[in-house]
């Protein structure tokens, strides 16, 4: 019975760190969504926060550093994608598309540029885990959210904070009306572009801060391609979850679960292919497409630029 | 001054913008630029090897570069090529591995089918999802990506396993059986040939037939169609069907061609890279056979400059997105240049 609960925490603790990242990028992609951009770059975005954030940290040793600077990161590559989006009209997708490689290139560029070619990886201290004092006492629940690095609490605070802005504030209202209808809300009075811009750079903030939990929680160095499609896996999130913050980090939990069970069953020797497991949730997130038929609709302008002088 | 020279200027100023910032890149690293230059393209025209090195690399991004172009013309954005063309060559170890003893045109003329058919329902999901529900085919394409990319895995620990290996790699094509050397000494096989014939056959398909106006005019203004009688929905299905059919055919030809067995990794990206070919060629094949070409080229080159000058390849990826988000900002970027003189 111990060992049992001990295994469940252990399980739970580890669902829940994976699905930090995914939540913090995913709630970012959504605030931008909700305003009509959808920025397929979100691997862009979390690649080079990972790679800034780990640069800042290595040079200075402080991981809070490193972290603004990751956030500082992402919000460069999301603002790019931002201008071209809305001031260029670009097509949005294929905007993300190039940044992706754009960002891959460069910061691969940049570390071998940084450090040369050596065998030896540089490498970081990783952020510690910090426990809250009364509630990690809790039973199961307590180690599993309680007892946990800065990421796991970030993703808390946001989830709440970012659900009281969609739902409570008039910003949020403005940006549902900017992303459903952007020639009413002009008209109301909203400048449609600043009202896109904030929510594109709100989403590089976010995203790149998701990508430093990859270097500075996880893995304390970093190496080519180090995110390796979890941005892809935090527009998942934004899908199963339907845009709205706590359903994105319940998403992101079940997608952090099928890795720990992933990661579980290779330990124990257990001859299932892992590939069996990460599928699961880009088949989920195609059903959920396909269920959502009528139920939830995207933001009518999303993905479409905005022109003021045209009729 | 006519409007298309002042596109053209704007195009030649977006190459030397390129230029300059490659020039840029070689000069951070500390490397001599003439040097790295001369490694670039020693590297492609050095021998006969390193120009049948592109024409490798060309031939899947000709293919799946069409099969995006066809898809684009429709208003059908395929961001799912890649997990087409492994579809494609799934499709085809399948078949050679299930019908052992097949002569080697019956077994080509089959992989090449089940290829076709493999990817093309791969990219006809999304496709059918669009037409007939309205789901938007850009995060499905995504997701039949990494799907595809898991189906692979899974399958070559399992059904297509070869049983005397430890990796997980398929049984390997008997000699003889897979597309020919044109070359001797070199890794060029027919599959470009097999391109070319696609880029002239979706030439036709598209300008010169009646489904190819109406898939056309789907792209254009799909709300005029309805008013015209014509289905947008079999437009989007059509499209797919071919779009993921011809990088299934891409597929078949990396296992065909080149490696001769399924392994995890035979596409660089060439999925992604193709939505850049079909872009940088206007979505004409003519386009996209000069694109696919200009970009194997720079990926070569970008190689043999890491060989011979010690820049890191990684120069060609930053490169090639620039020129993208360029083109996408050329507009705004020369706006007074363009305006019209009216």
């Amino acid at each position: 019975m111990e060992t049992a609960i001990a295994t469940i925490t252990t399980f739970l603790a580890a669902s829940v760190r994976m699905a930090a990242p995914l939540t913090i990028a995913g709630i970012g992609e959504a605030c931008s969504e909700r305003t009509g951009v959808i920025n397929i770059g979100l691997e862009a975005i979390m690649l080079l926060g990972a790679f800034c954030g780990f640069m800042v940290t290595f040079w200075t040793a402080s991981s809070g550093l490193g972290m603004l600077a990751g956030a500082g990161g992402g919000m460069l590559v999301a603002l790019l994608h931002g201008v071209l989006s809305v001031k260029c009209r670009a097509n949005q997708n294929i905007v993300g598309l190039a940044l992706n490689f754009l960002v891959l290139g460069l910061t691969s560029f940049l570390f071998l540029k940084a450090f040369g070619q050596s065998t030896v990886l540089p490498t970081c201290a990783t952020v510690p885990t910090r426990a809250i004092p009364l509630l990690s006492r809790l039973p199961i629940l307590g180690k599993a959210i309680f007892n946990q690095n800065i990421f796991v609490y970030i993703m808390l605070i946001l989830v709440v904070g970012v659900s009281a802005l969609f739902y409570k504030t008039e910003w949020g209202v403005n940006m549902t009306a900017v992303g459903e209808h952007p020639r009413a809300a002009d008209t109301a009075g909203l400048n449609v572009f600043r009202v896109r811009y904030m929510a594109c750079a709100l989403n590089g903030l976010l995203g790149g801060l998701a990508g430093t939990y990859v270097t500075l929680a996880q893995l304390g160095f970093f190496m080519e391609d180090v995110t390796a499609g979890k941005g892809y896996m935090a527009l998942v999130a934004v899908i199963l979850g339907r845009r709205d913050p706590l359903r994105i980090m319940l998403a992101s939990l079940l997608i952090g679960f099928a890795e720990a069970m992933q990661f579980q069953l290779q330990t124990m020797g257990i001859p299932v292919p892992s590939q069996v497991f990460s599928t699961i949730p880009y088949v989920a997130a195609v059903f959920a497409l396909l269920f959502s038929i009528g139920k939830s609709r995207d933001p009518a302008a999303l993905g479409v630029p905005y022109e003021r002088a045209r009729r | 001054m006519s409007k298309q020279f002042r596109a053209a200027i704007s195009y030649a100023a977006i190459a030397v913008c390129s230029l300059l910032l490659a020039i840029l890149l070689i000069l951070l690293v500390g490397c001599d630029v003439g040097k790295a230059f001369y490694g670039f393209f020693n590297g492609i025209l050095g021998s006969s090897y390193s120009v049948a090195e592109v024409f490798v690399k060309a031939a899947p991004l000709i293919l799946a570069g069409l099969g995006v172009a066809v898809a684009f013309k429709s208003g059908f954005t395929n961001i799912g090529a890649e997990g087409q063309l492994y579809m494609g060559a799934v499709a085809f170890t399948a078949t050679y591995v299930l019908c052992p003893g097949l002569p080697k045109a019956a077994l080509l003329a089959l992989g090449i089918l089940a290829g076709f058919l493999a990817g093309g329902v791969w990219a006809l999901i999304p496709g059918a999802l669009k037409a007939r529900f309205g789901i938007s085919e850009v995060i499905n394409t995504i997701m039949l990506n990494y799907i595809a990319l898991g189906i692979v895995g899974i399958l070559l620990q399992t059904a297509l396993k070869d049983r005397a290996q430890y990796f997980p790699v398929s049984p390997t094509l008997d000699d003889g059986l897979g597309f020919s050397r044109l070359l001797k000494g070199t890794r060029l096989h027919s599959g470009i040939l097999i391109a070319l014939v696609c880029a002239v056959i979706v030439y036709f398909f598209i300008f010169k037939t009646s489904m190819g106006f109406r898939l056309r005019a789907v792209g254009m203004n799909p709300r005029a169609c309805k008013c015209m009688g014509i289905s947008v929905s079999a437009g989007l299905i059509v499209s797919s069907l071919l779009s993921g059919g011809l990088a299934g055919i891409a597929g078949v030809g990396e296992i065909a061609g080149l490696h001769h067995r399924l392994i995890g990794g035979i596409s660089p990206s060439y999925g992604y890279l193709a939505i850049i070919v079909a872009l940088l060629g206007g979505n004409h094949p003519l386009g996209v056979v000069i694109a696919a070409t200009g970009i194997a080229a720079l990926q070569v080159g970008a190689l043999a400059m890491q060989r011979a000058a010690n820049v890191p390849s990684a120069i060609a990826s930053i490169i090639m997105g620039a020129v993208v988000l360029l083109i996408l900002a050329r507009k705004t970027l020369f706006k007074r240049l363009l305006r019209e003189e009216d």
